[in-house]
């Protein structure tokens, strides 16, 4: 049995940023992803990342905003943590390489974000994502770690309550493996194909989140689930947050600048729920453009400032909406963007399972809470990516007697072989459309309950649907199917969990909006929702948030 | 909303595990032009073949992993759409990169690219007389900025790689995508390894480059590595010196059409490979001078040789090229 003593699954900006802390401490660390490292979806991140260091902003406001924008459902003291990071986090991807936007007088150029209170955001382009991943990819090309490219994490292994390592299976193979570890990192994204209308790739199948869950782990707060306000209408391809921080403009089918009444102080710049809300509320309510939709103008900002600034949205615009920004209004409309819940860890990344840690978007730490603000997604994965791996790489230093059993890759193989030897089945490429039909349909930005249960009952039926499923490649090299398969299963888990979640909380806070409770309500759910793996589903229970200085009040922008 | 239409694939087919040899598969859709062919591959997988083999992510042209050759030509095949493509060659081909070997039907091994891209020690290496400041950024203008050109839009596609016929005929040559990357260490003001780099990669790396743009027109990102690795030439010229049988051969061409106005073989061979050089190639020469015995003359002044060296003098008066 392969042995490392910290294994990192998922290679993105967390992922990779953990394996870069356990390197340095000196462990013997492995990187497992179904992607190489820079195909991974940190790379699509656009806006940019979030630091107070200019000098009439604060590292202080920047909690603020951040406390706020979660609808005060973010734990203050990790909040505190992550924002004090911010700074020191930025300069070190400067140091190893980023390529951001300058300022004339060459120090970081900086552009408004929704819910800031200045500009705060450093970005390179709109291709923030991708600046940063290169970066850290280079950096850490340099230090001698395992990397398994291209592997399909299938379990996580936990016994006599702690974590044991991985199974896993290389597609170019299909060998099946197990990593032992006495340290197992989750960094492996989130589950936005839950939904078929999404800004994430198609490799965003909460692999690891499902695993983690499976394995024992809490799952927190999954129910709120952020709509980015403006992605293209046919692809639901991202147009970032950028646009707006740039001067962008939203207007509905009448030519109204809508968002004066729904935000007056920060018209298009309020946080994301609340434009998402917008727009979707403009169409319901007979405003939108035929089809569906409004518009986003840049027109008004120049080509000059549109193309050097906005270049890869651009591209995006003229390619798969055959729109031109430049000289017409883009049609947008919400769509699925990022999972405030996941893996429940503390400041550490640690989750409940001992020797299981989480970092990025597979994890909660939490920092956004009912919300996410545009800019602190980037941040987080770098700095509790950092974290999770020195936090993982001191457990391995003090573990020993952990093994993988050649009993747990059988039980994997087993698994997926009895997929392979059905002669009749259901083709999980089928049922994971219909998974995703389920949530655009009954688990969108405005939930009501009666929807709610019907998508559990829809679920449910998906999921014994599942119990038949065939996997009709039969080619051990590179087998997709396989792929679809166990990518299927995760999103079953996962959906379920959020729509539990989403049923219980009766109340309107961030990104859940339930129309029969539209309102917060503190006194009843000021707390996180857990979720954890049963034999008949999830069981829920709650835990608190944790206040330092900031009360809640009414959230208005 | 475009009316649909009948759209043709042929797909290579290939698994090395049952195959005696790769074939094409046609399918057909009903699509709409503006369909990119990677959702047009993604519905043969759910609707008609779920065995097709290919890598995919984003879908929006920031992964990289899309990347095919798609009537002939290297491609993303998320932001191809099918309706041009149906067109001008009344069906869609899809098949593997090329200057990789098929893994599976379009999945080819990357690892040599990969490899390429490791060889030019893609990592900061700042100056150690010059560190980096403690505490805060390096400071660096828009202008120096812009120096980067486009190549940090680069996704790592292979895209060029599948294109170029130098890694074809010589896979020990970088290939665009390494040196567009190396480019982008070169210009950085917080590197302290220029000079380093440059001679490094002379050998076999630079001078292999044929210039015939293949990369730039295969990138899907505007890159444009053709015009980057003619940067690093005339920089590795400057800074490393003429050391290397490419740089060699270019300066020696340029002394030569300045000399005369034509071209000395004689003295150009024996400036780009030396004395040992020439004589190595005697055997060739020989031959050709059995055809060609002007070969073997040095050449007199063309007719109008000063409007020739006129040339050179406004040359010479040029600022050096931005990049350079």
């Amino acid at each position: 049995m392969v042995r490392h003593e910290v294994v990192v699954v998922g290679a993105g900006l967390a992922g990779q940023r953990a394996a870069l802390a356990a390197v340095e401490a000196g462990r013997d660390v492995a990187l497992v992803s179904k992607l190489h490292p820079l195909r991974s979806h940190s790379g699509a991140a656009q806006g940019g990342i979030n630091a107070a260091i200019g000098a009439e902003d604060s590292v202080d406001t920047h909690i603020y905003d951040t406390v706020k924008g979660s609808d005060y459902l973010g734990d203050q003291d990790a909040i505190e943590y992550f924002c004090r990071e911010a700074g020191p986090t930025v300069v070190e991807m400067e140091h190893f390489g980023t390529i951001f936007n300058r300022a004339p007088d060459g120090t970081l150029a900086r552009r408004p974000f929704g819910g800031a209170g200045f500009p705060r955001t450093i970005y390179a382009a709109d291709r923030t994502g991708l600046a940063l991943l290169q970066a850290l990819y280079e950096r850490l090309g340099t230090e001698r770690l395992t990397v398994y490219e291209e592997w399909d994490l299938t379990s996580i292994v936990v016994r006599e309550g702690r974590t044991q390592g991985i199974v896993a299976f290389d597609r170019k193979t299909g060998e099946f493996a197990g990593l032992t570890a006495p340290s197992v990192v989750i960094a492996t994204g989130p589950a936005g194909r839950v939904y078929g209308r999404t800004t994430n790739a198609h490799s965003c199948t909460g692999d690891g989140i499902a695993a983690a869950y499976r394995a024992g782990a809490f799952l927190k707060d999954m129910e709120f689930v952020q709509f980015h306000p403006t992605a293209l209408l046919e692809s639901g391809i991202l147009i970032t947050e950028g646009a707006r921080g740039e001067g962008g403009l939203l207007k509905n089918g009448t030519g109204e600048r809508f968002m004066a009444r729904y935000a007056p102080h920060v018209l298009e710049l309020a946080s994301r729920d609340v434009v998402s809300r917008a727009i979707v509320t403009e169409v319901l309510e007979g405003r939108g453009f035929p089809g569906g939709y409004v518009h986003l103008e840049l027109m008004h900002l120049g080509r000059e400032r549109i193309e050097s600034r906005l270049q890869e949205i651009c591209d995006f615009s003229r390619t798969y909406a055959g729109v031109d920004p430049v000289t017409e209004p883009i049609p947008v409309f919400p769509a699925q963007h990022y999972m405030m819940g996941g893996v429940g860890t503390d400041i550490h990344g640690a989750t409940n399972v001992p020797g299981l840690f989480a970092a990025g978007e597979a994890a909660c730490v939490s920092i956004h809470g009912a919300n996410r603000l545009g800019g602190n997604s980037l941040l987080e994965t770098l700095v509790f990516g950092k974290a999770a791996g020195a936090a993982a790489a001191a457990h391995a230093a003090g573990a020993a007697g952990v093994s993988i059993t050649p009993a747990d890759i059988d039980a994997e193989r087993s698994r997926l072989a009895a997929m392979t030897a059905r002669v009749e089945g259901e083709d999980p490429q089928q049922i994971r459309t219909a998974i995703q039909a389920t949530m655009d349909e009954l688990v969108g930005i405005y939930r009501r309950p009666e929807e709610l249960t019907e998508a559990l009952r829809r679920l449910a039926t998906l999921r014994e649907r599942y119990g038949r499923v065939r996997i009709t490649d039969r080619s051990r090299v590179y087998n997709l199917h396989l792929t679809d398969a166990l990518e299927t299963g995760h999103l079953l888990d996962l959906a379920e969990v959020i729509v539990a979640g989403a049923l219980a909380r009766t109340e309107s806070r961030g990104a859940h909006t339930r129309r029969d409770y539209p309102k917060r309500d503190d006194a009843q759910w000021m707390k996180h929702t857990l979720a954890q793996a049963t034999p008949t589903g999830p069981a829920l229970s709650y835990a608190p948030v944790a206040f330092t200085r900031w009360e809640p009040k009414e959230r208005v922008y | 909303m475009a009316a649909s239409m009948r759209v043709p694939f042929d797909v290579y087919r290939f698994d090395p595990a049952t195959d005696a040899a790769p074939r094409y598969q046609r399918y057909e859709l009903d699509l709409a032009p503006h369909t990119p062919i990677l959702t047009a591959l993604l519905r043969i997988r759910s609707e008609l073949d779920p065995t097709l083999t290919l890598r995919y992510s984003c879908r929006s042209a920031i992964c990289g992993s899309c990347a095919m050759v798609v009537n002939s030509k290297s491609r993303l095949a998320c932001e191809t759409p099918v309706g041009p493509e149906f067109e001008r060659h009344g069906r869609i081909v899809v098949d593997p990169m090329r200057n990789q070997p098929v893994l599976r039907d379009l999945v080819v091994e990357t690892a040599p690219f990969w490899r390429q891209y490791r060889k030019i020690e893609p990592h900061l290496k700042p100056d150690p007389h010059h560190p980096l400041p403690v505490g805060r950024e390096s400071p660096m203008t828009p202008e120096q900025v812009d120096r980067f050109r486009e190549t940090p839009r680069c996704i790592a596609c292979a895209a060029c790689y599948s294109a170029c016929p130098a890694v074809e005929a010589d896979a020990g040559f970088p290939g665009p995508m390494a040196l567009a990357k190396l480019y982008r260490f070169v210009v950085d003001p917080r590197d302290g390894a220029t000079a380093q780099r440059l001679a490094t990669i002379q050998p076999n790396g630079l001078w292999l480059c044929l210039r015939c743009h293949l990369c730039s027109e295969a990138c899907p990102k505007d890159v444009d590595p053709s015009e980057r690795i003619r940067d690093l030439k005339e920089m590795a010229i400057g800074i490393a010196g003429a050391s290397e049988a490419g740089s060699r051969h270019a300066e020696g061409f340029k002394d030569n059409i300045r000399a005369t106005g034509l071209l000395n073989e004689m003295r150009l061979v024996r400036q780009t490979s030396g004395l040992l050089g020439l004589a190595a190639q005697a055997p060739q020469g020989l031959r050709l001078a059995g055809k060609k015995p002007e070969v073997l003359r040095a050449p007199k002044k063309i007719e109008g040789h000063d409007e020739v060296e006129k040339l050179y003098e406004l040359l010479d008066d040029q600022p050096p090229r931005e990049g350079a």
